[in-house]
């Protein structure tokens, strides 16, 4: 839409003034002069990640301009509408930069030239499809945006010019100011490929030449003034995002989204001269973050996604992890800016300790997030500080976490115990320590030890060793908790006492893999203990059972369990990607074939609500997550609910005695259909 | 101010306990141990008070190598130094012989308070505050379960039997033995970890106190220990009303001699 305003002088055309360039001199010099906030993120403490070169410009391309993670199913309506808005505007601004250099004679052999029809009718659907996406976004924000997940206010709400309405009136005005200055230059300039500008075109009709020609000066500057001080103001706006998303999506190592950084806290410890207060232990200030953490603050769009896929928010628990980056980037910019009240990020005024209790690590808010925001690290490094610096776990759970380095399992059951599930099956079942070497190192976990839901699935586990012929053994007594809930809990020091021992347990041994039930587990022994330098093949038993089918090691099972559904664990699904093999798993063990899929399904899923340490306390909210997902469960009619994981198994045995259908609803683990199937 | 807490290592409640082939104690092999519940909240009071009101706290353990990680335990949460005490010839001490012991230590501390749990979870004796009391020749309250100090005055809600509750009032120097429930002990985090290995444990053995060692021979001696057989059995009387009552009373009469 800023076409018009590089017309040269000479013939019917219009002048352009030389004050406009002056205008347009201030308005880039104050945009680069605002445009220092971006850099407000330099703050933070150094990056611990390495730095990914090769993604930089891939993930610039595809998940900044490209915005593939804007486009999403779930959000349809608006991933339409942020794609009118924002390719019309890509495109406006585009088509702006090519009639400048036109005008100017600048690289012609590349460019079209002045008056192409093509090109005009381009920039008429430009200006249609930002006018198209603002009206929708208009439409949406006033009508069906749910309003708990109303942008907070950082960037003055949707009531202010900047906030987000008024950013939205803005670029009407733009676009049909466009048109307008367009239509008056049609009449006045008369070029022969006047209908091309098909929208402008049809407007001429509204005044007559006199007419355009006298309102022409106040179309053009109206114009041009609102154009340069969107760009001047751009990054006080709400649309900053638009150059920060792009920044931040090439500064991201996708591969690294939801991974925990690791503290090193036995080198602390082992440090003589480490001074305790002066160490950074977690987020407690702004600046304990790291720079891409605060990065991530700032590049928030306030769209809402994560808060609205959120478990935790949706069972009435104090979280919204929209919220939990907006008061990063209002503590951010206070403190930069010198501005703010001083207030603590963590307390009163900014993120309370039960925001960050309530969130699951399920992982669903950073997959919804269009700009690749890692929520959940920001959120336990605020734990550590919480646990590691202030001696603050949940009340609930501080017991768990002493029970767990003193007995090796977070419900403090005796350790000598840890095999009894097998001594009371009556089960002979091989050590680790009578094995020279074994192809599988079954990972029992404490649940699968002691818990007497999921004792059940290391049998069934055993079972399908013996009935394959799997070469294998387990640790017994040696083995402890992984820590998975400890570190989530943000206990660093008690996850790295546990990953030290077990490490030191597993090299002792000569093993090709470890397979494990839990997903957990899985995550811990497959990925965060590499980071200390246990480094293991990890198969889910998901996979591994699928591995086992189609070699032809398992019979075919013809279990009738009616009916089933599968939930998919949120450190299965989302963290590890395996949304299949527990899927065919089921579909080869029982009669009805292929589970149902229940509304929230894969990519989709909905926490069980045991995660993040969640297991080992409560967070009030209006609903309990496990109630919510199991509901969600029944909706599909099914006779049995299958997961694969020891701790959603809890949850939704659990929920179904809530519900009080323990007659008529079965909850599985996908090793126990396959078990099941092989006894019957 | 100085606070004194004395805190007693035992087998976790959590562990599986075996008893040794002496029949005298429990097998320690593979145990876990952690501290004595009461006294985890004693060290919680005399830490908040310390908060409140400024001073020192003392923390004294008597035991084996082992027992040193209690001690880290309390540093780490807050305390400011722990003493250690610990010789082969204490291993089988009575209560008395304990008080004496700690009498002789604690007398050089000068405490303004001494804090102990209420009683320890294995014998159970809860002898060793008052003991202690008297022996340093202070006042002692037991079965605290609220404390308020002001102007070297300390006020007590003391627990008495059937629900009802007493309050004292006490001039400083005072010993009290706390009981379970009266705050919430707190979780020691990394910082405390980290704080707690710059902070002093002084080891204290039997040559280094002035006390002549007939003063802990044990005056009392374990016999054996074993876990109760079950020597009680519920008997159901089934019958008419008139048939069950002549049944008791020929039970209570013949069976189990009653009159
Ligand atoms: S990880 Fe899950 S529970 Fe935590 S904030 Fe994100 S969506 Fe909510
Ligand atoms: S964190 Fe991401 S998903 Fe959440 S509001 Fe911000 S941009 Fe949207
Ligand atoms: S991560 Fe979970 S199941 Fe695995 S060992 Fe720890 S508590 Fe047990």
């Amino acid at each position: 839409m800023l076409a018009e305003l590089a017309t040269p002088d000479g013939g019917h055309t219009l002048p352009i003034p030389g004050l406009f360039y002056a205008f347009a001199f201030l308005a880039i010099f104050y945009f680069f002069y605002n445009f220092r906030r971006a850099l407000a993120s330099r703050i933070g403490r150094p990056e611990s990640r390495p730095f990914r070169w090769r993604s930089l410009l891939p993930n610039a391309l595809y998940y900044g301009v490209a915005q593939r993670k804007v486009t999403s199913r779930r959000f349809g309506y608006a991933s339409l509408t942020h794609l009118f808005l924002a390719w019309g505007f890509m495109e406006l601004f585009f088509a702006t930069s090519v009639v400048f250099l036109v005008e100017r004679d600048l690289l012609t052999a590349w460019l079209p030239v002045k008056d192409t029809p093509w090109f005009a009718a381009l920039n008429e659907l430009g200006g249609l499809a930002l006018l198209l996406g603002a009206a929708m976004a208009l439409v949406r924000r006033h009508t069906s945006l749910r309003p708990d997940v109303l942008p907070q206010n950082s960037f003055g709400g949707r009531g202010s010019l900047l906030g987000d309405s008024g950013i939205l009136w803005v670029l009407v005005l733009l676009a049909v100011g466009g048109f307008l200055t367009e239509a008056a230059r049609l009449v006045i300039e008369a070029p022969a490929s006047a209908s091309a500008s098909f929208v402008a075109y049809a407007l001429t009709g509204a005044l007559t030449a006199a007419g355009w020609s006298a309102v022409q000066p106040w179309l053009w500057w109206s114009h041009a003034a609102l154009a340069l001080t969107l760009i001047a103001l751009l990054p006080q706006t709400k649309l900053f995002h638009s150059l920060l998303a792009i920044a931040n999506a090439g500064l991201t190592d996708t591969r690294e989204l939801a991974q925990l950084r690791p503290m090193h806290i036995a080198e602390m410890l082992a440090d003589p001269d480490a001074d305790p207060d002066a160490l950074v232990l977690g987020a407690g200030k702004v600046d304990d973050f790291t720079w891409k953490q605060l990065l991530d603050a700032q590049t928030c769009t306030e769209c809402g996604r994560c808060t609205e896929v959120c478990p935790a928010h949706a069972a009435g628990l104090p979280l919204s992890p929209m919220k939990i980056m907006q008061d990063m980037r209002r503590q951010l910019y206070d403190q930069v800016d010198g501005t703010g009240d001083g207030a603590a990020l963590i307390g009163p005024h900014g993120i309370s300790p039960e925001e960050l209790w309530a969130c699951t690590t399920c992982r669903a808010c950073t997959d919804a997030c269009p700009v690749l925001i890692d929520h959940i690290p920001a959120i336990i490094d605020m734990r550590r500080f919480l646990v590691l610096s202030e001696g603050k776990p949940p009340e609930d759970a501080a017991g768990s976490l002493e029970k767990t380095v003193q007995q090796g399992n977070p419900w403090g059951f005796p350790k000598e115990e840890r095999t009894q599930w097998a001594a009371d099956a009556g089960l002979e079942v091989p050590l680790m320590k009578d094995r020279e070497s074994v192809e599988v190192l079954y990972w029992v976990g404490c649940a699968g030890a002691y818990d007497p839901r999921n004792q059940s699935v290391t049998r069934a586990m055993i079972a399908i060793f013996e009935a394959a012929g799997v070469d294998y053994a387990i640790l017994g007594r040696e083995e402890r908790c992984t820590g998975d809930a400890a570190r989530r809990m943000g206990e660093e020091n008690v996850y790295e006492t546990l990953a030290h021992e077990n490490i030191a347990t597993l090299d002792k041994y000569r093993f090709e893999r470890i397979v494990t039930a839990c997903p957990h587990c899985f995550q811990t022994l497959g990925r965060d203990y590499a980071q200390l330098g246990g480094r293991y093949e990890v198969l889910h038993h998901a996979e591994f059972l699928q591995q086992l089918m189609d070699a032809g090691r398992l019979p075919q099972g013809a279990l009738e369990a009616g009916q089933v559904t599968f939930h998919d664990p949120c450190y299965l699904g989302r963290h590890s990607g395996q949304y299949d093999a527990p899927r065919d798993v089921i579909a080869r063990s029982v009669t009805s074939g292929t589970p149902l899929e229940m509304a929230q399904a894969r990519e989709e899923s909905f926490c069980c609500g045991a995660g993040g340490g969640n297991m080992w306390y409560e967070v009030k909210g209006t609903e309990r997550i496990n109630l919510l997902r199991f509901d969600q469960a029944l909706e599909t009619g099914a006779d049995t609910v299958a997961t694969a994981c020891s701790f959603c198994l809890i949850m939704m045995d659990d929920a179904r005695k809530v519900r009080g259908m323990e007659e008529t609803v079965a909850v599985k683990d996908i090793a126990e259909l396959v078990a099941e199937g092989l006894a019957g | 101010m100085r606070i004194c807490v004395l805190i007693k290592q035992l087998p976790d409640t959590g562990s599986a306990l075996k008893i040794r082939a002496d029949e005298l104690w429990v097998d320690e092999d593979n145990l876990v141990f952690s501290a004595n519940e009461s006294d985890s909240y004693a060290l919680e009071e005399a830490l908040l008070m310390k908060e409140a009101q400024g001073g020192e706290v003392v923390v004294v353990s008597l035991g084996p190598e082992r027992v040193g990680q209690v001690l880290k335990d309390a540093l780490a949460k807050g305390a400011d130094r722990a003493i250690h005490l610990h010789d082969p010839a204490w291993e089988v001490l009575d209560s008395l012989g304990l008080a004496r012991i700690m009498a002789a230590v604690l007398k050089e501390e000068q405490c303004d308070l001494i804090f102990t749990g209420l009683q320890s979870d294995d014998t159970g004796d809860g002898q060793l505050g008052p003991m202690l009391a008297e022996l340093l020749d202070m006042p002692h309250v037991t079965l605290v379960v609220e404390t308020e100090l002001s102007d070297g005055r300390i006020k007590v809600k003391q627990e008495l039997e059937g629900g009802w509750f007493q309050y004292v009032t006490a001039q400083l120097p005072v010993l009290l033995t706390i009981q379970s429930g009266i705050n919430k002990p707190r979780y020691a985090s990394l910082r405390g970890i980290m704080a707690m290995k710059h902070k002093e444990i002084k080891a204290v053995g039997a040559g280094d106190l002035d006390l002549p060692a007939d003063q802990w021979v044990a005056g009392r001696t374990l016999q054996r220990l074993y876990v109760p057989e079950k020597t009680k059995e519920t008997v159901f009387l089934e019958g008419s009303p008139q048939e069950v009552g002549a049944a008791l009373v020929d039970h209570l009469v013949n069976t189990a001699k009653v009159f």
